[in-house]
C-alpha cells in the first residue's frame, strides 16, 4: 500500500496548537521556566521540501527525494525547541527552509503573525533580521580570507548600517559579551579554537539582535567540556534577550540540557513532540526510544533500552511504506493470527528487514563465502529452530533455504508474505499519549495492539 | 566617533532608521559610474572635435577600450585596496618580503607606468631612415654611406670602414627605420599592457561571473553554461582571428576579441568548480540567510577563497596572451603600425632581407645588428617571467594562513 500522509499534518494542527499551550508545565533544567504566549513566534505547517530526482538532459523528473514530508511545530517566544533525529531525517533541510535557504515544496512557515514564503523588500529583510542562523561545522563556518572582525560585522553591513565605526564598536562588545576579546576582532578565524569560533559565531548571529536563532548541531563538533560552556552561552543570551531557538541536534542528551520542547524526526516526518521532561522520562515512539538508547551509557547494567531492527536507514528517495519506521522498529506489530512469542517474533521480523535491505552479513554473504548453509544462516540470524506453528516453520524454512542459496529476492518475499504487519500497510494516524502527538500504530485506540510498557523509566 | 554608549550596544540599534536611511550608493559604485560617464564625455568630446588630450597622442577604439577597463578595476578592485588600507600595506609587505616576487611586481609597475603613460610623453616619432642602424651606449655598428651617426664617428683599423659609436641621443640605438630602440619598447610595453588590462577587464570578469553563476544556479542553467565553455574550447582562436584578419580590418582589438572572448573557457570551469565546492560552506549559508545576494557572495566569499587557483591561473593567462600577441606580430599579422615587441623582433632577425641591399653594407646583417631584436626579446622575456612571478607572490600574499 502506498498510501501518502500528506493529509495527516493538518489533522495534527489542533492538537500541536493545544500541546504549544500547555508546555509551561515543564520546569527545564536551565532554570528559565518559559511562559508560553498564545501566540508562538514560529508556526510551521505541514512543511514539505521534496528534491526532484531528474534524468537526461530535459531534466524528466523521475522521483523525489522526500527529505521533509510535512511537518508541523510551534516554536514560542523564548522557547527552546530541540529537532532530533539521525542524519538523513531531514531535519537541517526543515531548519533551511524556514530560514527561506530552501524554498517549501509545500506548506506554511508564520513567524510573527506572518507567512515567511510571501514576504518581500522591507519584510524579508526584517525577517532575515530577526531571524539568524548557527552552522554545525566551527570549521566552515567563517571565509577564511575574512578577519573575525568583518565575519561579524557582516550582517550589519548587509543590512544597511554603513557607519563603519559604529560596526566595529558593535562587535567589539559583542565580541566581549561571548567572552572575547576586543581585539580578537582583527584575528583570522584559522587562529581560533573551534570553541572560540563557535562563540564567535553565536556572536554573528547576536549582532542584529534576533528573536529566533537556529542553531544547527551547534556543539556537535566540539568535545564535552567546550560543548558545554557552548551550550551554557547560548543559554544565557536566550535568557538574556528572550531568543526563541530551534536547537538541532542528533544527541537526546545535550537537548535534555538545553531545550523546553523535543521534537523527534525520522525520515522527514514528525513521529512524536513534547515537553522535554516528558519526552524523555516516557517515551512514547519505538524510535525515540532506540535514539535514547544510541546515547552510551556508563552504566553496565543499563540494558533495559530498545535496540533497532536493523542499523540500516532507509533512502528518503523510496520511503518504506505504511509507518516509516516499520523496517526497523522494535516494537513492529506482529498480525493478529500469528502464534509466536515476543521474542521470536522480534527475530523473524529483524531476519525479515535485514533480508529485504539486501546487505547481508558477512557471515551469511555467499560473494563473501563461497558456500553458506542454512544452520548458518539461523545462527546468523539467531532464529528459533522450532516455532508452534508448522506452517509458519516450514516457510521460514524455505526462506532460510533460499537465503543459503543466495536468492535473497525469493526469500525476501516468502518473509513478506509470512510476516505481514500493519505497520507496513497503513501509515498511522496523529494519536495522543499524555497529551503529546505520536504518530505509531500502538497509540492508536482502533488498533488492537496496545502500547509497550516503557522500561527505561526511572533512570 | 560618538561616545554615546548606545551607539555599539547591538540592542539599542534602530533597524527601522538604518532600513530607512538605506541606499544602493557605494563608494565603489558611485566612482565607477562618474568615471564611465566622464570617459563617455572625453569620448564624444573627442570624435566631434578630433583634438588631442595630450601631446599627439591620438585616441583609437582599444584606447577607449582599456580607458573604460581601467575605471572598472580602478573602482572594482583600487577602491577597496585604498578603503582598506591595513590589509594592502599587509599584502605589499608580504610581497615585497621575498625579493624574487618584489622585483617581478616591480617591473610589472614599470611597464604598467610606461606602458600606459610612455606613449603620451613620448609622442609620435617619425620614421627618419637617415638615422638608422645607430648603436646603443658602448657599442658601434658599421655606417652605410647614406646613413647619419647621432654619435662619434671614427675609422676602423682597415682605414676605410666608418664605425657610428653609440651615444645619449639614442642611449639603445636605432633600428632600421632610424627608430629609436628606447621608444619601440615603450610602444611594445603599452601594447602588452592593453593586452594585460583587456584581459583583466573584460576577459577574466567574464570567466569569473559564468563559473560562479553556473556553480552556484547549477541545473539546466550550469549544463547550458558548461556545454557552451565546451564548444568555445574546441573552436581555434587563431583560425576566427585568421578569418577576421583576411575580412576586415587587421587590428590589435581584432586580436584581443578573438583570443579573449574564445579562451575564457578553462577559468570559469576552474571557478565553476570551486564554486560547487564551497556554495554548501557554513559562511555562504549564514551570507544567504542574512539575504546577500549572489554577487555579493560571489564577490565576497567566493572570489577571495579561491585566488590560490584563480590568480596563478589568471596570470598563466597574462602572459599566454602577451605571448600570443607577441607571436602574431612576430608572423606579421599585425597593425603596421603597431609596433609590438613581436614585430619589432621579427624586423630585427630578417634586416638583410626585409631592407634589401641599398642602405647598408652587406656585413650589416641581423648578427652585427643585435640590438634591434634583443632588446624587445629580453623585455619579452622579463615580462613573461614577471607575470608567471607576480601571479604566484599574489597567491601567497592573498592567504592570510601563509606564513612567510
Amino acid at each position: 500500500m502506498t498510501e501518502t500522509n500528506a493529509g495527516s499534518p493538518h489533522a495534527a494542527t489542533s492538537e500541536a496548537e493545544s500541546d504549544a499551550v500547555d508546555h509551561s508545565s515543564s520546569a527545564n533544567i536551565e532554570g528559565s521556566p518559559v511562559v508560553a504566549d498564545s501566540d508562538p513566534l514560529l508556526e510551521v505547517r505541514g512543511l514539505e521540501k521534496h528534491y526532484p530526482i531528474t534524468r537526461g538532459f530535459l531534466r524528466r523528473e523521475v522521483g523525489r527525494v522526500r527529505a521533509v514530508d510535512g511537518i508541523d511545530f510551534d516554536i514560542g517566544r523564548g522557547e527552546a525547541l530541540g529537532l532530533v533525529g539521525e542524519s538523513g531525517s531531514g531535519k537541517t533541510t526543515a531548519a533551511h527552509s524556514i530560514l527561506r535557504l530552501e524554498e517549501p515544496t509545500a506548506g506554511e512557515i508564520v513567524f510573527d503573525g506572518e507567512s515567511v514564503t510571501d514576504l518581500s523588500g522591507p519584510n524579508l529583510r526584517s525577517f532575515r533580521r530577526r531571524a539568524q542562523l548557527v552552522v554545525q561545522d566551527p570549521n566552515e563556518a567563517f571565509n577564511p580570507r575574512l578577519t573575525v572582525g568583518s565575519a561579524v560585522a557582516e550582517p550589519l553591513s548587509l543590512h544597511g548600517m554603513s557607519d563603519e565605526s559604529r560596526r566595529r564598536a558593535i562587535v567589539e562588545d559583542v565580541l566581549e559579551r561571548v567572552g572575547l576579546s576586543g581585539d580578537d576582532a582583527d584575528r583570522y578565524p584559522h587562529e581560533f579554537s573551534g570553541g572560540e569560533k563557535q562563540r564567535i559565531s553565536i556572536a554573528r548571529a547576536l549582532v542584529c539582535n534576533p528573536d529566533l536563532i537556529v542553531a544547527d548541531e551547534p556543539t556537535s563538533a566540539l568535545d564535552a567540556r567546550v560543548q558545554s560552556d557552548v551550550l551554557a552561552l547560548l543559554a544565557d543570551i536566550r535568557r538574556e534577550h528572550d531568543i526563541s531557538i530551534l536547537f538541532i541536534s542528533h544527541d537526546l542528551d545535550v537537548v535534555r540540557l538545553f531545550c523546553d520542547r523535543v521534537a523527534v524526526m525520522y525520515l522527514g516526518e514528525i513521529v512524536e513532540q513534547g515537553p522535554i521532561e516528558d519526552v524523555l522520562e516516557s517515551p512514547a515512539h519505538p524510535y525515540t526510544r532506540v535514539l535514547m538508547n544510541s546515547v552510551p551509557s556508563l552504566d553496565p547494567s543499563d540494558r533495559t533500552f530498545e535496540s533497532p531492527l536493523t542499523d540500516t536507514i532507509p533512502d528518503p528517495g523510496d520511503p518504506p511504506s505504511g509507518c516509516r519506521f516499520h523496517t526497523r522498529c522494535p516494537e513492529l506489530i506482529p498480525p493478529a493470527d500469528l502464534a509466536v512469542s515476543d521474542e521470536e517474533w522480534q527475530t523473524l521480523a529483524a531476519f525479515r528487514f535485514t533480508i529485504e535491505t539486501g546487505e547481508l552479513p558477512s557471515a551469511v554473504d555467499p560473494t563473501t563465502v563461497g558456500d553458506v548453509d542454512a544452520a548458518t544462516v539461523r545462527e546468523e540470524f539467531d532464529l528459533p529452530t522450532e516455532l508452534a506453528d508448522q506452517e509458519l516453520n516450514r516457510r521460514i524454512g524455505s526462506a532460510v533455504e533460499a537465503v543459503a542459496s543466495g536468492d535473497v529476492e525469493t526469500a525476501g518475499q516468502e518473509l513478506a508474505s509470512v510476516l505481514p504487519t500493519v505497520c507496513e500497510q497503513v501509515v498511522p494516524t496523529q494519536s495522543t499519549h499524555r497529551g503529546r502527538p505520536v504518530n505509531c500504530h500502538r497509540y492508536d485506540p482502533d488498533r488492537e495492539a496496545e502500547p509497550v510498557a516503557w522500561r527505561g523509566a526511572g533512570l | 566617533m560618538s561616545t554615546d554608549p548606545s551607539r555599539h550596544r547591538f540592542e539599542d540599534v534602530d533597524w527601522n532608521e538604518i532600513e530607512r536611511t538605506r541606499s544602493l550608493v557605494t563608494s565603489q559604485r558611485l566612482i565607477f559610474v562618474v568615471g564611465l560617464v566622464v570617459l563617455f564625455a572625453m569620448y564624444t568630446y573627442d570624435s566631434y572635435t578630433g583634438l588631442y588630450f595630450l601631446g599627439t597622442w591620438e585616441v583609437e577604439t582599444l584606447d577607449w577600450l582599456v580607458f573604460a577597463g581601467l575605471v572598472f578595476i580602478g573602482s572594482f578592485v583600487g577602491v577597496p585596496l585604498v578603503r582598506h588600507g591595513a590589509r594592502t600595506k599587509q599584502i605589499v609587505r608580504r610581497i615585497v618580503s621575498r625579493p624574487a616576487h618584489a622585483i617581478a611586481m616591480g617591473f610589472l609597475s614599470l611597464l604598467a607606468f610606461s606602458g600606459i603613460v610612455g606613449p603620451a610623453i613620448y609622442g609620435d616619432v617619425r620614421i627618419s631612415f637617415g638615422n638608422q642602424y645607430n648603436p646603443p651606449i658602448g657599442s658601434t655598428s658599421k655606417m652605410g654611406w647614406a646613413n647619419q651617426c647621432a654619435g662619434e664617428v671614427t675609422t676602423a683599423a682597415d682605414g676605410f670602414t666608418r664605425l657610428c659609436h653609440g651615444s645619449m641621443a639614442n642611449p639603445l640605438g636605432t633600428n632600421h627605420r632610424g627608430q629609436p630602440m628606447g621608444y619601440l619598447l615603450i610602444e611594445g610595453a603599452s601594447v602588452a599592457m592593453d593586452v594585460v588590462l583587456f584581459t583583466l577587464a573584460f576577459v577574466v570578469p567574464l570567466a569569473a561571473i559564468v563559473g560562479i553563476v553556473a556553480g552556484f544556479r547549477g541545473g539546466r542553467i550550469d549544463d547550458l553554461l558548461m556545454s557552451y565553455v565546451d564548444v568555445q574550447l574546441c573552436i581555434p582562436a587563431i583560425l576566427v582571428f585568421i578569418m577576421g584578419y583576411m575580412y576586415w580590418n587587421v587590428s590589435l582589438l581584432l586580436l584581443l576579441v578573438t583570443f579573449g572572448l574564445l579562451s575564457w573557457g578553462g577559468i570559469a570551469r576552474i571557478v565553476r568548480s570551486e564554486t560547487l565546492q564551497r556554495r554548501e560552506d557554513g559562511y555562504v549559508l549564514v551570507a544567504r540567510s542574512l539575504g546577500a545576494s549572489a554577487p555579493y557572495i560571489g564577490r565576497r566569499h567566493i572570489i577571495p577563497n579561491i585566488t590560490n587557483t584563480l590568480v596563478p591561473a589568471v596570470f598563466h593567462l597574462l602572459a599566454l596572451f602577451v605571448l600570443v600577441e607577441a607571436g602574431i606580430a612576430f608572423l606579421g599579422f599585425h597593425h603596421i603600425e603597431t609596433y609590438s615587441w613581436g614585430s619589432t623582433i621579427q624586423e630585427g632577425l630578417t634586416l638583410s632581407v626585409s631592407t634589401g641591399q641599398s642602405y647598408v653594407d652587406p656585413p650589416a646583417t641581423s648578427s652585427k645588428l643585435w640590438w634591434v631584436s634583443t632588446l624587445p626579446a629580453i623585455a619579452l622575456t622579463i615580462t613573461l617571467v614577471s607575470l608567471k612571478l607576480s601571479g604566484d607572490a599574489l597567491r601567497d600574499a592573498l592567504d592570510p594562513r601563509q606564513t612567510n
